[in-house]
């Protein structure tokens, strides 16, 4: 196969599935990024996860596998559970998590009786809607690409016109409340829109894995960036790059399903971002934690050998290492901490194995005893 | 979400039951009826003793936030919280579980205590093709029903406890094996400890099965489309019927071998028909890889878009090469199946366009399932003929 | 043709499940004064502030600010919550924040724009924050937290503005700092009212006070109500405390004229 990047793109399956993929990338990335901040990463999952038993009895009803008619079903199910949730927790002492736990579940496992006892019909036509359950990304049609491409956009612009209103609500709802913006209303248009992305991308990946599309962008962008409109931004790169990245590998390699190799990629990016991220990262911090605690030795090595110089009349009586070891808290990194102090000048060595300050080190330790003293 | 709906302290004792009442008429009774503060804060009392550390109000830093801070406020107050009986909801559910249990295990034995020849024998197929031989082995003898109706992909279906009650009512259980019902072998192990569980396809020589390089060891399970082996099934479900019912043996001989004729005929139909088509033209693609004995019997280059199983997910790549493969071949037409989504087939068949060829869907065929009962195609030598009828059609077309 | 009272509240009662929060309110607050709540925990201080703010439904009386009922006096009230109220986490800075405060005035979908950029501005100019304009606010210590809190506050150039324990936590360089502010205020006119939990300052820092148990003890300036008996009718508690703050013997009045 010509693996030339024109020719890559000019082959019309990947670039179908690609670009679904992009729009399902970018639209959860934005979406995502407003229900993490929120602290409602779950609702995701259990959106997606009620969305079944909608598409069970869409087809039940209408008889129909049209996309448009599945995903409708997808909707009204996914929108109904929502509002349970928030009433079961307005209504009852049940907390958020346990009301979402319990609607997600049981809805789920009505979808799964609901496909069974489809399964059980006479009628032919009812084969593939299990494919929800994982998503179909490879064989996923211009048309319904074109679907993708409104509900996301429709999507996007709602997001983008309140801007302003979507920020304070997840930031300071209470304070929105005394602004005048009425915090259900904008929650419940903010629901409705996670809805619709959510539903688009249950044809590309699938019921059980949307969820991961919600989360994953979304947690990636905020170790890169301090600044709401730049998270939402790198959410949506991050999403369109898994997109495109899980339709590249599903081409590459056969017998790889799209789907679950999109939501592979985002959650390589995930791990990738938890790690390396600067500041918010853990490799960053476990540096960060190691220059302090050798900072902190080098201050306490820097003080023992004044204290030891105080002793003696003279500046230039050097000590051994042993001594200094003896007084250290860290023993064992007393050399390397010493070898640290000369590299900085601080102190010198003479042949017999002793240490003693040189005249920076003496300002040094000086300086580090009159902060001291003011902290104190 | 509203968030900050107003949190009280738990710890405020609830005002008696007309408190409201009375403290709005009488303020200073109310008052000391009920006390509206949380422990700890209470205003003096009658004898102008004080409880609680009030002067923490005054405080500075550290002082909780007013009304909404949440905090719960301990003492007997909190502990007039009603407890929900947990133990005995834990309990009823306990043998609610139990009881369903026991109603499913124990809804097996009911009429089976008669003798088997003085009755119709109650056989459960999985599959249609499946019960369409036992009909024609057992003609009067038996009364048959299908686990999976037309349109039902065996690969996938799991049983409920209804199928699993069925199963045990019945005399007979006939299914594929060779993992066809990939769902279901567990039951089938369960099944066979009380009910004559059999493997129609356990009598066919296993060199004869095909093994797909995909699916590691195990053997392709989409036998019936190559009658010869089917033949065999019909043998197999003719020697299980005589086994449990000998005394009407020769019944059963005799309908097995009109109905071995028929086959026989069948297969030279299938060949005939195969055979009127130039040897290049015979490519079948098809959704999934279903057709290898088909193949290998009546001269077909065969093709699926996903596997063995339609468990496994097609990639994008399997589009691609697919796509490619029909392309390059021109193959005038790609058939859908009646038990797989068809929306596979139509993006091969866009890819295909994109690629500048126009391969047409040349029909529908039956793949793991039959078509509708009472139908000509609801029947296994119904289903045979429209698949090779369909096929043969389609390809001899002249290519676009 | 605005009434002289900044706030007048009658009957108000705030129930949860039964449980009475606030009890037959009534209170007039007349405009221009720098007034203190105090009470005890549970008291229902920020109940209080928060039925004038309109975001919580008494189950009876009526609130009326600058004389209109308080759903058409929206724009008029600036608040201050309690800074523990937030998720500081939020990737955002200061800046933003303290424009968040012009979003009612921009009402829906506009966006702010360089005139609201610079309102914030000399907001942060006002709580000495303009230095840490870009600041991210988890890098914030908790008096800034809260002088930006009292900047957004400002940005809607309220009339009555409310705040929340706005002390809390806060050092002593800030708090000095925020009580000039609140000083400011009332000298362009502006009435503050502040739920306060320190009874040692507030004879210093505010001319009118209200003491709050559910029921409203007594409220009026400071010098005619701060007194050890209605202290004591709020509290409870033993007197010498009370006497101790202000040095005054028993049942003399406490506040000094600690207010100009």
């Amino acid at each position: 196969m010509d693996l030339s990047l024109s020719s890559f793109f000019s082959d019309y399956t990947l670039r179908t599935v690609a670009l679904g993929a992009t729009i399902l990338g970018v639209t959860s990335g934005v979406l995502g990024s407003l229900a993490v901040l929120r602290r409602q990463s779950l609702l995701g999952d259990a959106i997606s996860h009620t969305a079944l038993p909608g598409i069970a009895l869409a087809f039940m009803l209408t008889g129909s596998k049209a996309p448009l008619v599945l995903l409708f079903g997808a909707a009204i199910a996914g929108w109904i559970a929502t509002l349970l949730i928030v009433g079961i927790v307005r209504a009852s002492r049940i907390k958020y998590d346990s009301a979402l736990g319990l609607i997600l579940s049981v809805f789920f496992g009505v979808g799964l009786v609901l496909l069974s006892i489809i399964q059980k019909t006479p009628d032919a036509r009812q084969a593939g809607l299990d494919k929800f359950l994982f998503g179909q990304a490879s064989t996923i049609l211009a048309e319904d690409v074109l679907t993708m491409g409104v509900l996301g956009f429709i999507a996007i612009v709602v997001v983008l016109l309140l801007w302003k209103e979507f920020k304070l609500l997840a930031f300071d709802p209470a304070y929105g409340e005394v602004l005048g913006f009425r915090t259900t209303s904008l929650d419940l248009i903010l629901t409705t829109v996670l809805v619709l992305a959510i539903v688009l991308g249950l044809q590309m990946v699938g019921v059980v894995l949307m969820s991961a599309m919600v989360v994953a962008p979304a947690t990636a962008a905020r170790q890169w960036t301090d600044r709401f409109g730049v998270m939402m931004i790198v959410s949506a790169i991050v999403g369109a790059v898994s997109g495109i990245g899980g339709a590249v590998a599903s081409s590459l390699t056969p017998h790889l399903p799209t789907g679950p190799a999109i939501v592979l990629v985002a959650g390589s990016i995930v791990a990738f971002s938890l790690l390396f991220a600067p500041r918010r990262g853990i490799l960053w911090n476990w540096l960060k934690q190691r220059q302090r605690g050798r900072r902190f030795q080098e201050e306490a090595a820097l003080l023992d050998l004044y204290a030891l110089a105080q002793q003696h009349t003279g500046q230039s009586h050097s000590h051994t290492l042993g001594v200094l070891r003896a007084m250290s808290a860290a023993p064992a990194g007393t050399r390397r901490t010493l070898h640290e102090l000369h590299t900085r000048g601080l102190v010198a060595s003479d042949s017999s194995d002793g240490w003693r300050l040189t005249p920076a080190g003496f300002m040094e330790a000086e300086k580090l005893l009159r902060e001291q003293n003011v902290r104190t | 979400m509203v968030h900050f709906n107003l949190k009280v302290s738990r710890g405020v004792p609830s005002l008696s039951r007309d408190g409201k009442a009375v403290a709005r008429h009488l303020p200073q009774r109310g008052r000391e009826r009920f006390s509206p503060l949380p422990q700890g804060e209470v205003v003096t009392s009658k004898t102008g003793r004080v409880r609680g550390s009030s002067h923490r109000a005054c405080a500075r830093p550290g002082s909780e936030g007013g009304v909404d801070g949440g905090h719960v406020v301990h003492g007997s107050a909190a502990r007039r919280e009603p407890r929900p009986p947990k133990s005995v909801v834990s309990r009823v559910m306990l043998l609610g579980v139990i009881a369903i249990v026991l109603a499913a295990c124990g809804g097996g034995a009911t009429e089976k205590g008669s003798p088997i020849a003085s009755r119709k024998i109650k056989v459960l197929a999985t599959t249609g093709m499946i019960a369409d031989l036992a009909i024609n082995v057992g003609g009067e003898r038996v009364t048959v029903d299908a686990l999976m109706g037309p349109g039902v992909d065996p690969h996938l279906y799991k049983a409920s406890e209804g199928d699993v009650q069925r199963m045990a009512s019945a005399d007979i259980i006939l299914y594929n094996g060779l993992h066809l019902e990939g769902a279901m072998s567990e039951v089938f192990e369960r099944m066979s400890e009380r009910v004559p569980t059999v493997a129609v396809t356990e009598g066919i020589d296993r060199a004869k099965l095909q093994s797909p390089p995909a699916f590691q060891g195990n053997h392709d399970p989409h036998v019936w489309f190559d009658v010869t082996l089917w033949m065999s099934a019909l043998e197999t479900i003719h020697n299980a019927f005589v086994q449990l019912d000998s005394a009407n043996a020769a019944i059963y001989e005799a309908n097995t071998r009109r109905y071995l004729d028929t086959l026989v005929a069948l297969h030279k139909y299938v060949l005939d028909r195969a055979q009127s088509l130039p040897a290049e033209k015979r490519v079948l693609v098809t959704a999934h890889d279903a057709f290898e004995y088909f193949g290998s019997a009546y001269g077909f280059e065969v093709h699926g878009l996903q596997g063995i199983s339609t468990v496994t997910e097609a990639g994008t790549a399997d589009v691609q090469q697919l796509a490619e493969f029909i392309a390059t071949h021109r193959v005038p037409a790609i058939f859908v199946e009646s038990s797989v989504p068809t929306r596979s087939i139509e993006a091969v068949q866009a890819a295909v366009r994109a690629r500048g060829f126009e391969v047409a869907i040349g029909g529908k065929l039956f793949s793991d399932a039959m078509g509708s009962a009472g139908t000509p195609d609801g029947t296994y030598p119904g289903m045979v003929r429209h698949n090779i009828d369909v096929i043969v059609n389609a390809l001899s077309r002249e290519g676009s | 043709m605005s009434s002289p009272l900044a706030l007048e509240i009658n009957d108000l009662t705030v129930a949860y499940h039964d449980k009475p929060v606030l009890w037959d309110l009534d209170l007039e607050v007349p405009a221009g004064v720098l007034m203190a709540i105090v009470g005890p925990n549970g008291a229902g201080k920020t109940t209080l502030i928060k039925a004038v703010l309109g975001v919580i439904r008494p189950a009876a009386g009526s609130i009326k600010l600058l004389g209109e009922p308080i759903e058409k006096m929206r724009r008029r009230i600036g608040y201050v919550p309690q800074h523990g109220s937030v998720d500081w986490d939020f990737p955002t800075d200061v800046l933003d924040v303290v424009m968040m405060g012009r979003y009612g005035a921009l009402g829906w979908i506009k966006r702010p724009g360089k005139r609201e950029k610079d309102v914030a501005l000399q907001a942060l100019e006002q709580v000495g924050m303009t230095a840490y304009k870009h600041r991210q606010i988890s890098q914030l210590s908790g008096g800034q937290r809260q002088r930006v809190f009292i900047a957004r506050a400002l940005v809607q150039d309220a009339d009555v503005y409310l705040m929340d324990e706005p002390f809390q936590g806060v050092d002593a360089t800030t708090e000095i700092a925020i009580v000039d502010l609140l000083r400011a205020l009332r000298s362009k006119g502006k009435t503050v009212l502040v739920v306060h939990h320190d009874l040692q300052t507030c004879p210093e820092y505010f001319d009118w006070v209200t003491l709050l148990n559910v029921r409203k003890i007594a409220s009026g300036p400071m010098a005619e109500v701060f007194t050890e008996a209605n202290l004591r009718k709020t509290y409870g508690g033993r007197t010498a405390i009370y006497s101790s703050i202000n040095g005054a013997p028993n049942n003399q009045g406490l506040a000094k004229t600690a207010v100009s």
